[in-house]
């Protein structure tokens, strides 16, 4: 094992010496700067995009509360509370109808 | 360092010539670099490309000179190591290619002294690189920037952010399942 240890020792250094650092082409900074200003342009576009989003949801929100607010102002059912609703909805002698007892006769018999 | 610091807070706050004056002092090394954990030389200036761009979009992330150089180490690591992911389908094939590239560039080069340093190193690059394929991509840019860039464990230290003992005992396995490889692949004697 140590023999090999030495081995592979050996091997990472031929392999340092057989890979030099290698030369850059001429046109390695201008294909560079062509990345940088297509990765902005595509970052500008992208940021650009998501304002327009924003602000169309932003909008569209605007306009559902302006639509909506005066509807559910005129709308019956909104417009109590649930007992409401069924006081409403259940007239006295429809109560009665029902099997509902009538409490101010009900005081007449006590008294 | 390379450059002075100055020159690189001027990049940092956009003066275009500063970048350029970091990139033309760091691009061989980092060349170099990539050439040796990437092992294909024809991808190598893409993926130094790479780098500085992604140098270039994250310089204003930097806060003081002393973590430059680990932080461009870091880049370019990241960088190779994105760009075997990406190539480990192709591992196969990968390999037949780099020799019928090798022949080529051997055929190309006069000489028989130059064939056979051509071929010496050809043999060298494909023996390192079929013993390092039992190791992830990860271990074997980390097994690499040690054992052939030469990073010392407090320069790998700062470049991954792990503790040193943490990367000793991770160096230490990958080297030993490497040695396994090497030791099953040679003839007995």
């Amino acid at each position: 094992m140590q023999d090999f240890d030495q081995k592979l020792d050996s091997l990472f250094a031929a392999y340092r010496e057989a890979i030099q650092d290698p030369d850059a082409s001429t046109d390695f900074m201008p294909k560079l700067w062509n990345r940088i200003e297509a990765k902005r342009n595509f970052v500008y576009r992208l940021k650009r995009m998501s304002q327009v989003a924003v602000a169309a949801a932003l909008a569209a929100c605007l306009l559902g509360g302006v639509l909506i607010t005066p509807l559910s102002q005129h709308s019956p059912q909104i417009a109590g509370t649930y007992v409401d609703v069924l006081a409403e909805a259940h007239a006295e002698d429809a109560v009665a109808a029902l099997g509902g007892v009538r409490i101010d006769l009900l005081d007449a018999d006590q008294q | 360092m390379l450059v002075e610091f100055e020159q690189i807070q001027k990049a940092r706050s956009g003066d275009d010539a500063a970048f350029n004056q970091v990139v033309l002092a760091y691009r061989k090394r980092i060349m170099g670099t990539i050439a040796r954990l990437i092992g294909r030389p024809e991808d190598v200036e893409d993926v130094a490309q790479e780098v500085f761009l992604r140098l270039y979009y994250s310089l204003d992330q930097l806060r003081t000179p002393e973590v430059f150089e680990p932080w461009l180490h870091r880049l370019t690591v990241n960088a190779s190591y994105d760009y075997l992911r990406k190539q480990r389908r192709r591992h196969e094939s990968r390999m037949a290619d780099l020799s019928e590239q090798q022949v080529m560039m051997a055929d190309a080069s006069a000489g028989g002294k130059a064939n056979d340093d051509q071929r010496h190193r050809t043999q060298v690059r494909e023996l390192l690189d079929s013993l390092m394929g039992s190791l992830s991509e990860e271990d074997q840019i980390l097994l690499k920037l040690k054992e052939v860039e030469g990073l010392s464990l407090k320069e790998l230290e700062k470049v991954y952010k792990v503790k040193e003992n943490a990367l000793k005992v991770r160096l230490f396995r990958a080297r030993q399942r490497v040695l396994r490889v090497f030791e099953s692949q040679s003839p007995k004697e």
